[in-house]
């Protein structure tokens, strides 16, 4: 008796296909490009675009303080932890084990904010 | 008109006058520019529409500055040349006239007339450390520019002389 | 100033003719415009004479998305470093047009102001004259740097390059020097060149 086609074969082939046309591009661009492409690098190349003046020391580069991102990248990381922990708050059922396994996720996080908090990310003057 | 006031209200200061076709001229001493100009806004004139010069190596007194101005009620126009020998200075309206700022350093970038009282008057067309003034009718045309074909190696002629 | 001499007997080999139909039918132009040879090219560029039917219609004006310079009017004395920069910026492999006569030569402005020809700052593969040139006239240049693209090789070293690499270091390092404006550097570089009887100065 033949077997029928599996329905998840279309799944298989995307696989394949997929896993084979990021090789292509790993191999083309690493090892295949670098023969055909002209190999000279060169400082003058590396500046700041200007419109072919030396760019002008006025413009918009103010410098601002890297405090800005430390508070947007730890409000971003437990403002994430805060949506995953709503969903589970709303469905939680009287469970030691569905309980204990939000307090590892927590406890994991915990770590990390202990580890900030140490390290001072949490002072604004610093 | 215009120059009859002139006459009347600063009797002297036109050393010379004359008229082509229409179009009126008037040359005045430096000393007496910013008072006809005073005369000539309250007549009217406000409008600064050139400021330039002309180069007569052979005279004493070898640049001419040219001035255009334009009445914009009566449709007048008057062009004023002040004689400045070299080295000597007139004086700016930069402070009057918002376009005299950048006439008046073409005119230096060009001829070597300085403009006192000029708020900034440095090289408008040419760079910055341009050597020369390039209008002037002693300035080599190209510059100095050693470049010409003849004698010269030349891209097309892949390194042979021509 | 391409130094590509067909005499040189640079083997074409089919990787290099695969690699060279890519080129020759993707290049993407980047207008140096700068005066009335800008106006041809745009005619050019748009539906009636259309350059993007060889392959050229992307139009950048960034030297870093381009491969392809045209330069298009008068260069002044005082663009030339401005020019220089630009091409520096360009990733290879890149080729420059010079487009109409005043980027040519000079052209009728034989002046103090005028850069008296762009290849004395520049290397350039083609040069299309007219004043303006037709629309027609630059798609013939275009056509003529397809044809010198098409006899190119991986193997081949581009001097004319590396030599506009170096000459771009010695004016950085006379500019530094001197503490001259870089047109004044450029300037007196081109007046050495000329005393030594050199029209370039790369």
């Amino acid at each position: 008796m033949a077997h029928p086609a599996s329905p998840f074969l279309p799944v298989l082939i995307l696989l394949l296909v997929a896993a084979v046309t990021a090789a292509a591009i790993l191999v083309l661009s690493g090892w295949v490009l670098p023969l055909l492409k002209p190999n000279n690098p060169q400082e003058a190349k590396l500046r700041v675009y200007e419109c072919g003046v030396p760019p002008l020391q006025t413009g918009a580069r103010h410098k601002y303080s890297v405090k800005f991102y430390l508070t947007a990248m730890l409000f971003i990381l437990f403002d994430v932890e805060a949506a995953f922990l709503l969903p589970w708050a709303v469905n939680f059922k009287t469970a030691l084990w569905t309980f204990g396994a939000m307090l590892s996720f927590m406890a994991t996080l915990l770590v990390g904010f202990v580890y900030a908090w140490g390290k001072g990310a949490f002072e604004w003057e610093r | 008109m215009i120059i009859e006031h002139i006459d009347a209200q600063l009797p002297g200061t036109i050393t010379d006058r004359h008229d082509f076709r229409g179009d009126q001229t008037v040359v005045i001493t430096r000393e007496n520019l910013l008072a006809v100009v005073d005369l000539l806004h309250r007549e009217g004139f406000q409008f600064l529409v050139d400021i330039t010069a002309v180069d007569w190596p052979e005279r004493e007194q070898r640049f001419d500055v040219v001035y255009h101005w334009l009445n914009l009620a009566s449709q007048e126009r008057l062009r004023v040349k002040v004689p400045v020998a070299d080295g000597e200075s007139v004086a700016s309206l930069a402070g009057l006239f918002k376009t005299a700022n950048w006439f008046e350093r073409e005119v230096f970038d060009l001829f070597g007339i300085r403009f006192e009282g000029h708020p900034d008057l440095r090289r408008l067309l040419t760079w910055g450390d341009f050597q020369g003034h390039a209008l002037r009718k002693d300035f080599p045309l190209d510059g100095g520019d050693v470049f010409c074909m003849e004698g010269c190696t030349a891209p097309y002629n892949n390194g042979e002389r021509s | 100033m391409a130094e590509l001499d067909i005499n040189d007997a640079v083997l074409t080999t089919r990787l290099d003719a695969v690699v060279n139909w890519g080129r020759k039918n993707s290049l993407w132009p980047m207008p140096f415009g700068v005066a009335c040879c800008a106006i041809e090219f745009m005619s050019m560029m748009s539906s009636k004479y259309d350059l993007s039917r060889f392959g050229a219609e992307a139009m950048r004006f960034s030297p870093r998305q381009s491969d392809m310079m045209l330069i298009l009017g008068t260069i002044t004395n005082k663009m030339a470093p401005v020019l220089r920069t630009i091409y520096a910026q360009m990733a290879e492999p890149k080729w420059v047009i010079s487009v109409g006569v005043c980027a040519s030569s000079g052209g009728m402005y034989r002046t103090y102001a005028t850069l008296q020809g762009v290849d004395r700052i520049i290397p350039v593969d083609v040069y299309v004259p007219g004043c303006p040139p037709r629309p027609e006239s630059i798609i013939y240049g275009v056509m003529k740097l397809q044809e010198q693209i098409e006899k190119e090789s991986l193997s081949m070293r581009k001097d004319h390059i590396a030599r506009f690499y170096e000459s771009l270091e010695r004016q950085d390092a006379l500019q530094a020097a001197k503490g001259l404006t870089s047109q004044q550097t450029i300037r007196e570089m081109l007046m050495d060149a000329g005393e030594r009887g050199v029209g370039t100065i790369f």
